[in-house]
């Protein structure tokens, strides 16, 4: 397979400046090189359990990958990609037996199964039946088959149902939308949306550029059109610009059995493949050779800019002094954007204190307020070890729910950050925002569970023991009293008195035991809260402090490849005073001769973007960034 | 059994002098006579579920008439009670004000509800009455969707199931809907629950997977699929502390079945006609069924689109593909279809199931509800009579052992009461888990002679006798053995 056209044009324009000798320029062109060749367009195929999304993603594979079941639902992803043979791979999480572990998957051996056995083969990983809750502790299976679908980096994700009995799936397709690049909500014809479907889909929206509503089994009902129609009205009211496509599952199977084109039209899935070719492939593609120009744009004219600099003080030599001046203050500029002090540093270093006391304070908000509701739960609820499974389950649903709400509000700071500190650059803010590693907490599955003990030593011969030392003291009491009126030490009344004390210290300590069992429960829910925010908390620490030295990482690096650029045009200048006519001419000429080249690279590699798009992107920035009035604008090469 | 019939008498004596004794509040006065016309009046089942989950479809199969309005959008947007009746009448009754009468239109059978303009959040509830002989055992309340996308409505349904003051519900039972099980279904139906009624109402609660034939997709076998699913909820931990019972019913298939039209039957016949291998080109997919000219078309000549689509609305595809077979195969005729069609759509069990569930319970489910009321109002309205009538309902709880059953039914299955796992079978059976007549709660057939049930009574009472000695049992264990002796001792006096 040759390689994409974005990166023929890298290559192309990595040969073209080797000559220069810029290693710094060179590498930025090699990282676009290797962002593009690792790029993945991620589908994730979400909505509630039973809907349709295995046979959906099954059809748009035209192969049985996913399991397909009436009654047992999806429990675990599978992530379907492109493979030269078939080949499933399971992820496992790490860091669940080792506390703190560092997050990564460990992945098992990729194994090659035919492509008819598929299906039963990750059934045995990704069902509620083959693998009852998650025993197997897999956070993915990853399946890989040759088909030209896919072959574009497209990677199609089937996600365990929202809302099934264990609705913590839900928190984490949630926290898996920032890092997808398109969303297929999933809802079949039976019923126009419901209240949680749409608000699934209004927070999809605001993390996921493309989303997209999918109305499936449209053979099994007739009134399909109108359920089509309903849910359009209530996606207008809701002000959401989805599209819906309408497909069967069924019809395009039977399609894929028999090769029947016309069948293949009726199942509605050409709309949705066309779809994802031309908004969701072709969106990541322009998104590509967008970035792509501008990377060879910005190269070039950081190159050009110092031989035009070295042209103006060959051509006019008495203006030599005065541009000598203008560079200087430029690199000075330049420099000062490098330094610690510079106004971009601290934009970025207040953001991230900022940012990492608003996420915590929130996290810390939501799980005080979990453990306020489920300690006056506990509290009116009597004997906890009766109703401790309801509690616990409630506590860790919670808890999922809001440290995946913290995340994505997390991530969106993060996002808006990044922009502000780019605000500081003159360039074009989207192009050179590097892309965020903002990776999904995997702490819960590494807490320990809550237990509260469940057989404490309260049985008859405890309770027969408490009885009589009650008793004992009754009798012994009222005994010792009586005797004084000449009755014996044992006689009725203090028997009697023997039976009610060792009945009242029975129930006594039946309360205690019952408000010790409350106590340690709600000891329990505590330590449990008190480890998820000791281990979520650092991982979002974790993960503010990568997204701090990527920003850094990146933006020292652009300073750098500025102030070099403007070095390299303050040593031509300063060495053409020196130059002799001769040579003055000869090195003109040469200048000329570069720049044409350059120039013709440029418009060149423009030509990878479509150019009312361009001419759109273009116009924008430059809108925006015209009135700021900021260091950085000082590093626009001046002398262009 | 007798011993109903003196619960109620107790019931209602003690409703009596409460009405007696509230004679100067009207307001109370009223609702306490509301309760005693209740515990005369049938038992009151609400049918209620997500939306979609098909209500109203379940609630004309019931009735046996299409009479409640049905559309593929949210249909049901106020609590609508359908009650037996001389003539077909519906009133509606806004919040705190009386009654309005509306005109009875029907549209295809179906009622065509019209509110006069007011907003469906200021009724309280529409009441139907309809002369039918299915609505005399049971008043039916059909209620909006849960879950709906207009909150308003799906409020509506829980404030009507699960009121959030100390009132009991108005249903005296339930039959909860789903198409899976779902989340939110699960904590409706704990929801439900929690609430007071003697925490003891799962035992008024049968879950209902709806539109069961959808399931498996509308293949033949379907049905089969859709009743595995319903035996694994059975068996559920979740469920079976919530519900007494799960049936997996097709709707629309009992709907239709049980009002089989005669040019419906014509036009089976006619696409039976057709060759199997056309006929389940066509089912492939709703739209090629129905389309105006397409292989189908060509096959079936005198059968047109429209005839074509109606038979699809009323069938489904399901539905199609099961009546056809059985015409093509087996040559049935109107009637044999119609009965085949309804033991396939699983109604028939559905209907077993509220037999003995809820009808031969109905009198106590009923006393319950009554006293419940009682026992609020008592509460909230204090009154001179307040602490002997409070006496009189507090003895009739610990009395009837009826309730003791209820409770104990209850805890065996939410599992907060634990006997040993080889009795909890035979305990919930005879404690009338599985109905309430003597011969089943012994586990004998039906027709078992008295004497024989008698000797099957006694080797029962002295097996529980014998448990309730055990001394290794838990206390509250022995109670609940204690409690099925009584039983026992109950089934051998009446028996």
């Amino acid at each position: 397979m040759a390689p994409p056209v974005p990166v023929q044009a890298v290559d192309f324009a990595l040969a073209t400046i080797e000559r220069y000798g810029r290693r710094d320029l060179e590498a930025r062109l090699r990282q676009a090189r290797h962002r593009l060749l690792d790029e993945q367009v991620r589908v994730l195929v979400v909505g509630e359990f039973k809907q349709g999304k295995s046979l959906l993603v099954n059809g748009l594979v035209s192969a049985p990958v996913c399991p397909v079941y009436d009654d047992i639902a999806t429990a675990v992803p599978t992530v379907v990609r492109y493979g030269a043979t078939p080949q499933v791979t399971l992820v496992r999480m790490a860091g669940g037996a080792v506390p703190g572990g560092d997050g990564s998957e460990l992945r098992s051996e990729p194994v090659e199964v035919p492509i008819e056995e598929l299906a039963d083969h990750v059934a045995g990983h990704v069902s509620e039946s083959g693998n009852p809750g998650n025993r197997q502790r897999l956070s993915a299976v990853e399946v890989a088959i040759p088909r030209d679908v896919l072959a574009g980096g497209l990677v199609v994700v089937d996600t365990p149902g929202v809302g099934g009995l264990n609705s913590v799936h839900g928190a984490a397709t949630m926290a898996a939308l920032p890092t997808a690049d398109a969303v297929l909500l999933v809802s079949d014809a039976s019923q126009e949306y419901t209240a949680p479907e749409l608000e699934f889909l209004r927070q999809a929206v605001m993390l996921c550029p493309n989303v997209a509503c999918v109305l499936t089994k449209t053979d099994l009902y007739p009134e399909w059109r109108r359920i089509a129609e309903l849910d359009q009205a209530h996606l207008k009211a809701a002000r959401l610009d989805t599209e819906l496509l309408a497909v069967s599952g069924v019809v395009r199977w039977q399609a894929v059995l028999t090769g029947d084109a016309e069948l293949d039209g009726e199942s509605g899935f050409p709309a949705l493949e066309r779809f994802l070719r031309e908004r969701v492939v072709g969106q990541a593609d322009l998104l590509a050779r967008r970035s792509t120009v501008l990377d060879v744009v910005a190269v070039t004219d950081q190159l050009r800019g110092s031989l035009r600099a070295e042209q103006q003080a060959q051509q006019d030599p008495r203006s030599v002094r005065e541009l000598i001046g203008r560079l200087t203050e430029a690199q000075h500029n330049a420099a000062a954007l490098k330094e610690r002090s510079a106004r971009w540093q601290h934009t970025l270093n207040d953001g991230i204190g900022d940012l990492n006391a608003d996420i915590d304070h929130d996290l810390r908000d939501r799980m005080r307020e979990i453990i306020r509701l489920a300690e006056d739960e506990i509290t009116e609820g009597g004997d906890p070890t009766k109703t401790w499974e309801q509690i616990s389950a409630w506590v860790e649903q919670q808890v999922a729910t809001a440290t995946s709400t913290n995340f994505v509000w997390a991530t969106q700071r993060a996002r808006w950050l990044a922009q502000q500190v780019a605000g500081h650059f003159a360039e074009d803010r989207e192009a050179i925002l590097p892309v965020l590693r903002t990776e999904s907490s995997d702490a819960l599955s590494a807490v320990r569970p809550m237990v509260i003990r469940e057989n404490e030593p309260w049985g008859i011969g405890q309770k027969a023991l408490t009885a009589v030392r009650g008793s004992y003291m009754g009798v012994l009491m009222f005994g010792m009293m009586s005797t004084m009126v000449g009755l014996s030490l044992v006689n009725p009344f203090s028997l009697a008195a023997g039976v009610l004390l060792g009945g009242k210290t029975i129930s006594d300590e039946k309360r205690r035991v019952v408000a010790r069992r409350q106590n340690e429960a709600r000891t329990s829910v505590r330590r449990y809260v008190d480890d998820v925010i000791f281990q979520v908390g650092k991982d979002s620490r974790d993960m503010l402090r990568v997204v701090q030295r990527d920003l850094r990482d990146h933006f020292t690096a652009q300073a750098d490849q500025m102030n070099r650029s403007l070095q390299e045009a303050l040593r031509a200048t300063e060495k053409s005073v020196n130059a002799s006519k001769a040579e003055r001419e000869r090195r003109l000429t040469e200048i000329a001769g570069e720049l044409e080249r350059l120039t013709t690279l440029q418009q060149q590699v423009r030509t990878l973007v479509p150019s009312a798009i361009q001419a759109a992107a273009q116009k924008n920035p430059t809108q925006k960034d015209a009135p700021r009035n900021d260091p950085g604008k000082a590093t626009a090469i001046s002398a262009s | 059994m007798n011993d109903h019939g003196r619960l109620c008498a107790e019931v209602r004596g003690v409703l009596e002098r409460a009405v007696h004794a509230y004679g100067d509040r009207p307001e109370t006065r009223e609702r306490l006579c509301g309760q005693l016309e209740r515990l005369d009046g049938p038992l009151r089942i609400a049918i209620a579920g997500k939306v979609k989950a098909g209500k109203s479809t379940l609630l004309n199969a019931l009735v046996g008439e299409q009479i409640a309005p049905t559309d593929a959008g949210e249909c049901t947007r106020v609590v609508t009670w359908y009650r037996d009746g001389h003539s077909p009448r519906m009133l509606m009754y806004p919040r705190g004000r009386p009654p309005v009468g509306i005109p009875v239109d029907r549209r295809d059978g179906a009622l065509v509800i019209d509110l006069q303009g007011l907003p469906a959040q200021d009724l309280d509830r529409l009441v139907v009455d309809w002369p039918s002989q299915s609505l005399r055992t049971a008043t039916l309340i059909d209620t909006p969707g849960i879950a709906s996308l207009s909150a308003g409505v799906a409020r509506r349904t829980v404030r009507f199931l699960n009121p959030e003051d100390d009132t009991p519900t108005e249903a005296d039972a339930v039959l909860y809907l789903m198409r899976h099980l779902h989340a939110c279904d699960a904590e409706f139906l704990a929801a439900f629950r929690d609430q007071g009624v003697a925490r003891a109402a799962s035992v008024n609660t049968v879950a209902v997977i709806s539109r069961a034939d959808e399931i498996g997709g509308g293949r033949v076998d379907a049905m089969e699929s859709a009743r595995a699913v319903a035996a694994r909820y059975r068996q559920e931990p979740v469920l079976r502390g919530l519900c007494q019972n799960v049936v997996a019913v097709a709707g629309l298939l009992a709907q239709t079945a049980r009002t089989l039209r005669h040019t419906e039957f014509v036009g089976l016949t006619r696409l039976a006609a057709a060759s199997r291998e056309e006929l389940e080109a066509a089912l492939l997919t709703a739209d090629r069924f129905v389309a105006a000219d397409g292989p189908l078309a060509r096959a079936v000549p005198d059968l047109p689109a429209a005839q074509r689509r109606a038979l699809l609305a009323r069938f489904g595809v399901f539905g199609l593909r099961v009546s056809t077979a059985l015409i093509r195969e087996r040559g049935a005729d109107p009637a044999e279809l119609a009965a085949e069609l309804l033991r396939c759509s699983g109604l028939d069990e559905l209907q077993a199931v509220l037999h003995h569930q809820f009808a031969q319970r109905r009198d106590v489910l009923k006393a319950r509800s009554a006293l419940l009321a009682l026992d609020g109002v008592l509460r909230d309205v204090p009154c001179a009579q307040s602490g002997p009538l409070t006496a009189a309902v507090e003895r009739i709880f610990a009395d009837a052992h009826e309730f003791a059953e209820l409770r104990l039914l209850s805890a065996l299955r939410s599992g907060s009461v634990a006997l040993p796992r080889a009795l909890v079978g035979e305990a919930e059976r005879l404690l009338g888990d599985a109905g309430a007549a003597p011969a089943v709660r012994l586990g004998l057939p039906a027709e078992t002679a008295p004497g024989e049930r008698r000797v099957a009574a006694l080797e029962a009472l002295v097996r529980w006798q014998d448990h309730a000695e055990n001394p290794m049992l838990g206390r509250a264990a022995a109670d609940a053995c204690r409690a099925v002796v009584r039983t026992c001792e109950g089934l051998l006096s009446h028996g």
